[in-house]
C-alpha cells in the first residue's frame, strides 16, 4: 500500500494507538488457536477470554474513531487479519459480548461509500465473512442432506446441538464408575464442567448445567471445576444466567463465594430500604437463601457466619438484627417442611450455640401455652444472666467465655420472638417482678457491656420505663411535660453522651400504647406526643407492624380493645408520616 | 387455491429477487421481515401439503411455470423447486447475503447481537438477531463437540440418520411410489461424493434408530434392501464400522447381519498370505479390512448373533477341508480363521 502524506495536518496530534506489541500478541494467539484444537488450545483460549473481551473493546473505540475505513487500514494494518482469525473462533463467536464487539469492529471497517479500491474490497469481504458465518456448512453429507430432506439450516444445527446436549447429560447422569480401571469417569465431569465455562449464559446449555450442578458428590475427585463455579457465580450476579431453583441451591452448595454474595445482596436489599415485617419476610424467602439452607447443614452454617461477623461489627443495627430473626422463622418453617425426610437433629444446624438454651430459645411461643410463657422467660433470663456472671468472673481476658457469651447472645437475636414477648409481659405484667424481662431486654440491645455498665443500662431502661408508664396511666391529663421532656432528652442522642437504646424505647413505648388502658384515642395522643419530642416515628411504625404480625400469626390475643388500639396507633403514624 | 399457487408464485419471484436485483436496495426492516414472513408461508404450504399428490402436481406445474418465466427474464437464474419449498426461509437468508445491494443496515438488523426479543413488527415477526441467532447457535456445537460423550457415531451422524429416516417413512407412507423413495436415498448418495464415510455413519445411524412402529421397520427394510443392492456401498461400510457398531447393527437388522457376513466371507476368500508381513492380506483394490479386523467383525457378529456362530462353523470348515484341511498357518485362510476365532 503506497503511503499517502496527509496533506495539511502538521500540527494534527495523533492519539496513542493501541500498543503494536498488543496487536502482534492478539494475532499470534488468534493463528494459534486456529491452528489447534487441542484441549491446552481450549484451556488458553478461555483463560484469555476477558482479556480479549477488552482488547476487543479498546480497537472497536479507536475503529470507531477514524474517519475513514482507509485511515483505519493505515493505522491498523493487522486489524483485517485478526478479526479474520477471531471470527472463525467458536470460544469468541459463542458469547454475545465478544460476538457483539467482533462484529462491530467489521461493522466499523465497512463503508457505506467506498471511496476507493482498497474500501470496495474491505466491503466484500465483510460481506463474504458473514455470509459464510451464516450460511456455509463445512459437512458435505449435512449440506446434502438439509437439501433433500427439506431441513432448514438453522433447525439442523439447533437439532445436533440438542443431540449434543442430551449425549452429554446421559454422561453426567451416570454415576461414578471405575473407567479403564484407572480413573473413575467424574474426570469427564471435569472436562464437561470446564468446556461449559464459554457458553454458561447460552440457554441452549441451561439443561447440561443444572445436571452438573446437581449431579450428586459421590467420590473424592473434584466433581466441577472452580474457573466453572466462578463463572457461573459471575454470571449469574451479572443476571445473565436463569438458573432453576435447585440448581441455583447447587451452586451455592458448590460455591462459598457464589453463596456469600447471595447472602451479601440479600443484606443490601433489606438493610437499605425500610421493609414493613412483612416484605421482609416475603424478600428473605424469595431470596431462596432458607430453603437452601434446610437442605443443606453447611449452607445455613456459612450463612450464619456471615450475619456473625456483620453483627459483631454492628451490633445495634437492628435492621440486621431483624433481618437475622427472620431469617431464622423462615429457615425453621423451611426445615419443618422438609422434616419427614431428613433426620438431623437440630444440634447439627446450630454447633456452636449453648445447647441448654438451644430447644427453649427455638421453640416458639404459640408453641407453649400463654400462662407458661412467664417461667419460661424468667428461666432464659436467669440463665443468660448466669452465663454473663461466668464470663465477668473469669479473666477478663478470656475468650471461652466471651465467645459463649456472644453464641448465647447470637441465638437470642435468632430467636428474637422472646425477646418481643419479653416486652409484653414486662409491660402487662402489672404488679409483679419485670427486672428479668428487663434485664433479658438490656441484654439483647447491649451485649457486650460489662456487669457495671449494665447495671447503670439497667438504671436508665428503669427510668424511661417508668417515664412510659406514667404517660400512659392516664392519670395525668394533660401530658406532664416534663416527663415528656425527661423521656425525650434521655432518648434522643446528646453531644456527649450516647444515646439511651431508642429501639429499647420504642418497643416499650408502642407495647404499653397497645395494652394500656386507655382508650384508642387516648393512646394514640400520648403516643404521638412522645414522638414528636423524640422524633422516632419510623421506628415506631416498624415496631407496631412486627407486634401486629406476630399477634395475628399465632398468638392467642383476640381482645378486641388490643385491636382497635393499634389500628389507631396506625391511623395516628400515618397521619404523622403524611405531615 | 388459486391464492395459494399466486403466493407461492409471488414468493419465488421475490426470492430472485433476493438474490440478484438491486431493488433489494430499497427494502427496509419493514420489508425485511415480510419477505421472511412470505417464505415460512411457503414452508407452511409444503408441510401441509406435500403428502397429497394431487395437490403437489398443481403447484409442481405452477413453479415450474414461474422458473421458466423467471429463467427467461434473469440470466442465471437459480430455479426453486417444490422440495425447496421447507427450506424457503434458509433460500431466502442465502440469496439476501450473497446480493451486494443488500444494504449494511438490514445486514446489521440481521446480525444484532442483543438477544433477539421475538416481538411482532408491525404484522411480521421480527427478523432482528437472525445470524446472529445462527452463529451462536453453530458456535455452542463447536465448543461442546470435542467433549467425549456416549455416542459410537457422534451427535451430527445421529441426528442425520434421524433426519433420513423421517423423509424416508414420509416419502414411502405415500403409497406405492417406491421410485421416489429410491431417487431421494440416490440423490442423498450423491451429495455426499467425497464424503462417503460420513454417509456411511449416516446411514448405521438410521438403522439404529430405534424401531417404534410399522413405518419405520418398513423404512429400515427399504433402506437395507437399497443397501444390499450397492455392493461396493455396503462393502466400504463394513470396512469402515467398529466392531461394536456392527454388533449393534446385526442384533437389529438380520438381513445386514447375513449381508455384512458374505462381505466377510468374501474378504476372506480374497485374502492371500504374505510372508514378509507374516499374516493374510487383502490385494484387492477397494475398501477391504486387516486380518486381525476381519476376526474381530466376525466375532461381533456371533456376539449379535449366537446361531451365526454354528453356521459360519460348518462353512469354515467345509471350505478349509476343500483346501487340503491342514493345520499349519498360512496355508488355508479358512483353517487360520477358524483358529482365529476359537472354533
Amino acid at each position: 500500500m503506497s503511503e499517502q502524506q496527509p496533506l495539511s495536518q502538521p500540527l494534527q496530534t495523533e492519539e496513542p494507538l493501541l500498543n503494536d506489541q498488543e496487536m502482534q500478541f492478539w494475532l499470534d494467539k488468534a493463528v494459534a488457536w486456529g491452528q489447534a484444537d487441542s484441549p491446552d488450545t481450549q484451556k488458553d483460549t478461555c483463560l484469555h477470554m476477558s482479556r480479549l473481551r477488552d482488547f476487543l473493546h479498546q480497537l472497536l473505540t479507536q475503529v470507531n474513531s477514524m474517519s475513514s475505513t482507509t485511515e483505519t487500514m493505515k493505522r491498523l494494518p493487522f486489524l483485517g487479519q485478526l478479526l479474520g482469525q477471531l471470527c472463525w473462533n467458536p470460544y469468541v463467536t459463542v458469547c454475545d459480548t465478544s460476538r457483539g464487539l467482533l462484529l462491530g469492529c467489521l461493522w466499523g471497517l465497512y463503508s457505506e461509500r467506498p471511496s476507493n479500491a482498497v474500501e470496495k474490497k474491505a466491503n466484500q469481504w465483510i460481506r463474504k465473512v458473514l455470509c459464510q458465518l451464516s450460511t456455509e456448512e463445512d459437512e458435505t453429507a449435512a449440506q446434502a442432506l438439509m437439501k433433500c430432506t427439506g431441513v432448514p439450516a438453522k433447525e439442523y444445527h439447533l437439532k445436533v446441538l440438542r443431540k449434543k446436549v442430551a449425549l452429554l447429560q446421559e454422561n453426567v447422569g451416570q454415576s461414578c464408575t471405575l473407567f479403564n480401571s484407572q480413573r473413575c469417569s467424574c474426570d469427564r465431569i471435569v472436562d464437561i464442567s470446564e468446556a461449559c465455562i464459554p457458553i454458561v449464559t447460552c440457554p441452549e446449555a441451561s439443561s447440561l448445567i443444572s445436571l452438573l450442578l446437581q449431579r450428586p458428590v459421590a467420590c473424592v475427585t473434584e466433581g466441577l471445576s472452580e474457573d466453572f463455579l466462578n463463572a457461573l457465580t459471575s454470571a449469574y450476579s451479572r443476571q445473565g444466567l436463569a438458573l432453576e431453583e435447585q440448581a441455583l441451591v447447587s451452586l451455592w452448595y458448590h460455591s462459598f463465594s457464589s453463596l456469600e454474595e447471595a447472602v451479601l445482596s440479600l443484606l443490601q436489599s433489606v438493610i437499605t430500604t425500610g421493609l414493613t415485617p412483612q416484605k421482609l419476610e416475603q424478600q428473605v424467602a424469595q431470596s431462596l437463601l432458607p430453603k437452601a439452607c434446610a437442605q443443606h447443614c453447611s449452607i445455613f452454617l456459612v450463612v450464619n457466619d456471615i450475619f456473625r461477623s456483620i453483627l459483631k461489627q454492628a451490633e445495634g443495627n437492628e435492621s440486621v438484627k431483624t433481618l437475622v430473626q427472620t431469617f431464622t422463622k423462615c429457615f425453621l418453617r423451611e426445615l419443618a417442611l422438609l422434616k419427614p425426610q431428613t433426620s438431623i437433629s437440630v444440634k447439627a444446624f446450630f454447633p456452636q450455640s449453648p445447647s441448654s438454651l438451644l430447644v427453649p430459645l427455638l421453640t416458639m411461643p404459640s408453641e407453649m401455652p400463654q400462662g407458661a410463657w412467664r417461667n419460661h422467660l424468667n428461666w432464659l433470663s436467669s440463665s443468660l444472666q448466669r452465663l454473663t456472671e461466668e464470663e465477668e468472673e473469669g479473666d477478663g481476658r478470656s475468650t471461652r467465655g466471651h465467645h459463649n457469651v456472644f453464641e448465647a447472645w447470637f441465638l437470642l437475636v435468632q430467636c428474637a420472638h422472646w425477646v418481643q414477648v419479653a416486652v409484653q409481659l414486662l409491660v402487662t405484667s402489672g404488679t409483679e417482678d419485670g427486672d428479668p424481662f428487663l434485664w433479658l431486654l438490656i441484654f439483647y440491645h447491649y451485649p457486650t457491656k460489662r456487669w457495671h455498665h449494665r447495671a447503670s443500662q439497667l438504671a436508665r431502661a428503669k427510668e424511661a420505663w417508668n417515664h412510659i408508664r406514667t404517660l400512659f396511666s392516664g392519670a395525668a391529663h394533660p401530658l406532664p411535660s416534663d416527663r415528656l421532656q425527661s423521656l425525650g432528652t434521655l432518648v434522643s442522642p446528646q453531644p456527649e453522651q450516647q444515646s439511651f437504646a431508642p429501639s429499647l424505647t420504642v418497643s416499650l413505648l408502642v407495647n404499653v400504647a397497645v395494652f394500656c388502658q386507655l382508650p384508642p384515642s387516648g393512646s394514640a395522643e400520648v403516643l404521638q406526643a412522645v414522638v414528636d419530642q423524640s422524633g422516632l416515628l419510623d421506628e415506631a411504625a416498624c415496631v407496631l407492624s412486627s407486634l401486629e404480625l406476630r399477634l395475628n400469626e399465632g398468638c392467642c390475643l383476640s381482645r378486641d380493645t388490643v385491636h382497635l388500639r393499634i389500628k389507631e396507633l396506625q391511623k395516628t403514624i400515618t397521619q404523622m408520616h403524611s405531615e | 387455491m388459486e391464492a395459494v399457487l399466486k403466493n407461492l408464485a409471488s414468493t419465488v419471484e421475490m426470492l430472485a429477487v433476493a438474490a440478484q436485483s438491486d431493488a433489494v436496495n430499497h427494502w427496509d426492516k419493514q420489508t425485511l421481515s415480510r419477505a421472511f414472513h412470505w417464505a415460512r408461508y411457503c414452508e407452511h404450504v409444503f408441510s401441509r401439503f406435500h403428502n397429497n399428490a394431487a395437490i403437489r402436481r398443481i403447484m409442481e406445474k405452477q413453479l415450474q411455470l414461474t422458473n421458466q418465466t423467471l429463467r427467461d427474464t434473469i440470466p442465471g437464474y437459480t430455479e426453486v423447486s417444490f422440495s425447496d419449498l421447507p427450506r424457503c426461509q434458509h433460500l431466502l437468508l442465502v440469496r439476501l447475503l450473497n446480493n451486494p445491494e443488500l444494504p449494511s443496515s438490514l445486514m446489521k438488523i440481521l446480525f444484532d447481537t442483543t438477544r433477539p426479543v421475538k416481538t411482532m413488527h408491525g404484522d411480521y415477526e421480527d427478523v432482528t438477531g437472525l445470524c446472529s441467532h445462527i452463529v451462536q447457535c453453530k458456535s455452542v456445537y463447536k465448543v461442546l463437540s470435542p467433549l467425549a460423550d456416549m455416542s459410537a457415531l457422534g451427535a451430527d451422524a445421529e441426528v442425520q440418520g434421524e433426519m433420513l429416516m423421517e423423509r424416508l417413512e414420509a416419502l414411502l407412507n405415500q403409497g406405492s411410489e417406491t421410485c421416489r423413495a429410491e431417487q431421494f436415498l440416490g440423490s442423498v448418495l450423491q451429495g455426499c461424493e467425497g464424503a462417503l464415510q460420513q454417509f456411511c455413519l449416516v446411514i448405521a445411524a438410521a438403522l439404529l434408530t430405534s424401531k417404534s412402529c410399522t413405518a419405520q421397520t418398513a423404512a429400515h427394510d427399504f433402506l437395507l434392501d437399497w443397501l444390499q443392492k450397492k455392493h461396493s456401498l455396503l462393502q466400504y461400510m463394513c470396512s469402515l464400522l467398529s466392531p461394536t457398531l456392527l454388533k449393534d447393527l446385526a442384533k437389529e437388522h438380520q438381513k445386514l447381519r447375513d449381508a455384512s457376513c458374505n462381505v466377510l466371507k468374501k474378504w476372506a476368500s480374497e485374502m492371500e498370505y504374505s510372508l514378509s508381513d507374516g499374516e493374510w492380506v487383502l490385494t484387492s483394490t477397494g475398501p477391504g479390512v486387516s486380518f486381525k479386523k476381519l476376526t474381530e467383525l466376525f466375532l461381533a457378529l456371533f456376539d449379535a448373533s449366537p446361531s451365526l456362530r454354528g453356521d459360519v462353523e460348518k462353512e469354515l470348515n467345509a471350505l478349509k477341508i476343500s483346501d487340503g484341511d491342514f493345520d499349519v498357518t498360512g496355508l488355508s485362510v479358512w483353517g487360520d480363521l477358524l483358529s482365529a476365532l476359537n472354533m
